[in-house]
């Protein structure tokens, strides 16, 4: 800790005003913060303060995202963290830009949409797609807005669905056959794509890849998105933390699980098969539950839900399109100021009543 | 009741209370929370006696000042203070003034009157007024001011006596008191008591901070608001206070105060009198650690200043936490075992009874609002501190008064959770002042304005009249 806080002492002058590197402050701030906590003090009513901020409430999202990271490694090979080595250079650098010239400080919020961003692509996206993927997310879906918190939609999500409209072969007919026994694809960089063969896809033309497959995840499809197990071992620790919000999930869900048990006639199975493939799973956990892009309200987060769900099941069996989730979860984003201003009303309506 | 959290944070005092031995001066802050004292009654060498009015505050109905023992008065001595040197300790001598007049006046003279207040908005209580309704409350739940088991210590006959001479002031008002619902033998033996007490109905509340809000009690009972009704709140030292006054005519001038908190070693109540120098009970109780001292509770109280020499006449605790001094390598990345936060992301809640040693630090950095919530599942008012803070962000302080920033209490839960370290506490405090100015400036605007055409219609009656004469 001393070593460190010398070495932090030691470069410090760079950066300072005069400094060589004066004008990348936010990066030296943003490390040293990273590696040591910060002395601030309060300076009101309360004194003291919880020790939760938000660079642990962004960690606990990554370490969340670390059994869908093992699993897509293990499935789709190493290729994949160098997707989210791009993704974060790329990314960070937009993230720094503008830190610098806001002048203020380099926000952690970006090292989930950077991590999320690459596990929602297929395996094999050239890396420099990834790059103006995530540069486009960032950029559009929220520095344009203002910077972290102020963003209306999930910033992994406009990236991704740029992509998905600018670059649609890509994005849609290439996928990696995932790998299997003992050590999967972990030894290799990359592996073999495939065209055109999600369970998704396959279901439209009559095939159905069984159950287990789907839920360990040994089928093709976004690179951290496969696997079922992994996405309800992380999306579980969420909850459990109290990170993401359960109604959120629960709300998606559920209502995503009514509308295909209807438009399947019926059939549990069918409504399994359904939650368990494509991006439903990953969506309801990691991506609707973005608190900024959500609503704030309780009813809210319920109501924000049910359109996700209802909307995903939708466009996923009623549509040309393959997979409906990212569109859906588009869709509550914008949906979500609405519902905001229909709850807050009623609750300051209820306040009034109560005096 | 809805949100409240019970801060899990180490150096709670032990209920029993400590005498001190007697100081040779007394040093009374001219100021206290709600008051001050500004108008001085005494001169300087004056020999005063115990109970006797030093100043008042001509601002809230002249409440004053008492001289907790005899002395000599120096004026000029300590800055924004009055010293009673050359202390005269033995009781007896009571003020002659108090023992005779009506309730209100007795009560003011005292001592006894500071402790009503008005429940919604904290002022001081308007002698001349009449409540709706009373509340009194045996709770006080921020960590660590002198609540009702320290204050009521051995004191239950006395309370159910108060209690009586409370109810005698307002009959017609329903009086609330409110009691804890927790299994302890004290909270039993408390709702025994007050239920002795005729008329008086029992309010048993959840130990949890801040559910002794007066404000919030009146809301959570549903007593009637506006304009021209108004409840009263007194705290259980407040009945005592008046138990005393009225049944013994004696003043009111001893307090408990609680010493307390995490940097204190032997966290601890004593039993003193305003003017107690704060340097005698800090000597000796600090950790060897750079430390804040605060006059009041860890999540409302305000910086004791270094200029303050004695406790006021408000103080109900002294609560000492250590500024943070060590920072900690990948802190945020640690399990935490040894921390506890309201959301569940360190280990140590798993813990639950175990209490932290928090420092006055942030512990994070100021970020934009993530939208988490939490500000608002906490907050004991029900309103929506995230909501509210973006409308002061973007200055739309009409939205805010929509959105019912005057039902804040202040309790500062809200900028306790959350993980972004916004002020919110302060920013709504600040907003809900604002309107209230606004408010109370428009109110005396048209106040005015109705005299004004009062007068004019006066002066054109009296016209006509002259006219009338006239012709
Ligand atoms: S908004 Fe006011 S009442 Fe609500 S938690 Fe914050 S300080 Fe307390
Ligand atoms: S606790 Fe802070 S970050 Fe969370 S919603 Fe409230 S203001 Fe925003």
């Amino acid at each position: 800790m001393k070593i460190v806080r010398d070495l932090l002492d030691r470069v410090e002058p760079l950066f300072r005003e005069g400094g060589r590197f004066r004008l990348f402050r936010p990066i030296y701030a943003a490390g040293a913060a990273i590696l040591l906590s910060p002395l601030d003090r309060t300076r009101a009513a309360p004194h003291v303060r919880d020790p939760l901020d938000v660079k642990r409430y962004m960690s606990l999202v990554i370490i969340a995202l670390l059994p869908c990271m093992a699993a897509s490694v293990y499935f789709f090979g190493l290729r994949v963290l160098a997707m989210v080595l791009v993704s974060y250079a790329a990314g960070g650098a937009v993230e720094v830009l503008f830190a610098i010239v806001r002048k203020d400080d380099v926000n952690e919020g970006f090292l989930v949409t950077g991590l999320l961003f690459p596990l929602v692509l297929p395996p094999s996206t050239p890396f420099w797609m990834v790059a103006v993927g995530v540069v486009f997310g960032v950029l559009v879906g929220k520095e344009l807005f203002g910077g972290t918190g102020r963003n209306l939609f999930n910033p992994a999500l406009v990236g991704r669905v740029f992509l998905a409209l600018a670059y649609p072969r890509a994005m849609s007919s290439s996928w990696g056959i995932p790998g299997s026994g003992l050590f999967g694809h972990v030894t290799q960089f990359s592996v073999d794509a495939v065209s055109g063969a999600t369970p998704l896809a396959a279901a439209k033309s009559g095939g159905l890849v069984p159950l287990w497959d789907l839920f360990f995840g040994s089928v093709s499809g976004s690179a951290g998105e496969t696997s079922a197990a992994a996405v309800l071992l992380g999306g579980a620790f969420l909850l459990l933390v109290g990170v993401a919000s359960w109604r959120t999930v629960a709300a998606t869900l559920g209502a995503f699980a009514v509308m295909t048990f209807a438009l399947h006639g019926g059939s549990p199975m069918m409504t399994l098969w359904h939650l368990l493939a494509g991006g439903i799973l990953f969506g309801a956990f990691f991506m609707a539950t973005d608190p900024v892009s959500s609503p704030l309200t309780k009813a809210g987060r319920w109501s924000y839900g049910i359109i996700i769900g209802v909307a995903a099941a939708l466009i996923r069996n009623l549509t040309g399109y393959v997979e409906g989730v990212m569109f859906a979860i588009l869709l509550g984003n914008v949906f979500a100021p609405i519902l905001d201003e229909i709850f807050v009303t009623a609750r300051v309506r209820r306040l009034r009543e109560e005096g | 009741m809805r949100g409240g959290y019970n801060v899990p944070v180490a150096g709670a005092p032990l209920p029993e209370i400590r005498e001190l031995p007697a100081p040779d001066r007394l040093y009374l802050p001219l100021a206290s929370r709600r008051l001050d004292f500004g108008d001085v009654r005494v001169e300087e060498g004056q020999r005063v006696a115990r109970g006797e009015v030093l100043a008042v505050d001509p601002e809230h109905f002249s409440i004053p000042l008492l001289a907790p023992y005899g002395g000599i008065v120096r004026l000029s001595e300590v800055e924004g203070h009055i010293v009673l040197d050359e202390l005269d300790t033995t009781a007896g001598d009571r003020a002659a003034a108090g023992s005779t007049g009506a309730v209100a006046e007795r009560l003011l003279a005292l001592g006894a009157w500071q402790y009503l207040s008005d429940a919604r908005t904290g002022d001081a209580a308007d002698p001349a007024g009449r409540p709706s309704a009373t509340i009194v409350s045996t709770l006080r739940l921020e960590p660590f001011l002198a609540g009702g088991e320290a204050q009521l210590d051995g004191a239950l006959e006395r309370l159910a006596r108060g209690l009586e001479h409370v109810r005698g002031m307002a009959p017609e008002a329903p009086l609330y008191v409110v009691v804890p619902n927790a299994d302890a033998p004290l909270a039993a033996e408390l709702r025994k008591a007050v239920s002795a007490c005729s008329g008086a109905h029992v309010v048993s509340v959840p130990m949890r901070f801040p559910f002794d809000d007066p404000a919030l009690l009146a809301r959570y009972l549903k007593l009637p608001a506006g304009p021209d009704t108004t409840v009263w709140a007194i705290p259980v030292e407040g009945v005592l206070a008046v138990e005393a006054a009225l049944t013994d005519g004696r003043p009111c001038t001893e307090r408990i105060v609680s010493f307390a908190g995490p940097a204190v070693t032997e966290p601890t109540h004593f039993r003193l009198v305003p003017g107690h120098p704060v340097a005698d009970i800090l000597a000796e109780r600090l950790c060897r650690e750079p430390a804040r001292v605060i006059n009041g509770g860890l999540l409302t109280g305000v910086v004791l200043s270094p200029e303050q020499r004695g406790v006021d006449s408000e103080c109900t605790g002294l609560t000492v936490v250590g500024e943070p001094t060590r920072q900690t390598l990948l802190a945020f990345a640690r399990p935490g075992i040894s921390r506890r936060s309201y959301n569940r992301s360190f280990v140590g809640t798993l813990r639950t009874d175990m209490s932290m040693r928090y420092r006055a630090g942030l512990s994070g950095e100021v970020r934009p609002c993530i939208a988490c919530g939490q500000c608002a599942d906490v907050c004991p008012a029900g309103i929506l501190p995230q909501v509210i803070h973006r409308h002061l962000y973007a200055d739309r302080l009409e939205e805010a008064q929509r959105t019912r920033v005057d039902l804040c209490v202040g309790c500062g839960l809200c900028s306790f959770v959350c993980p972004s370290k916004i002020d919110l506490r302060t920013e709504l405090l600040d907003a809900k002042r604002v309107l209230r100015e606004e408010e109370e400036a428009l109110r005396a605007e048209a106040e005015a304005e109705a005299a004004r055409a009062a007068e004019a219609k006066a002066a054109e009656a009296e016209e006509t009249q002259a006219g009338e004469v006239t012709v």
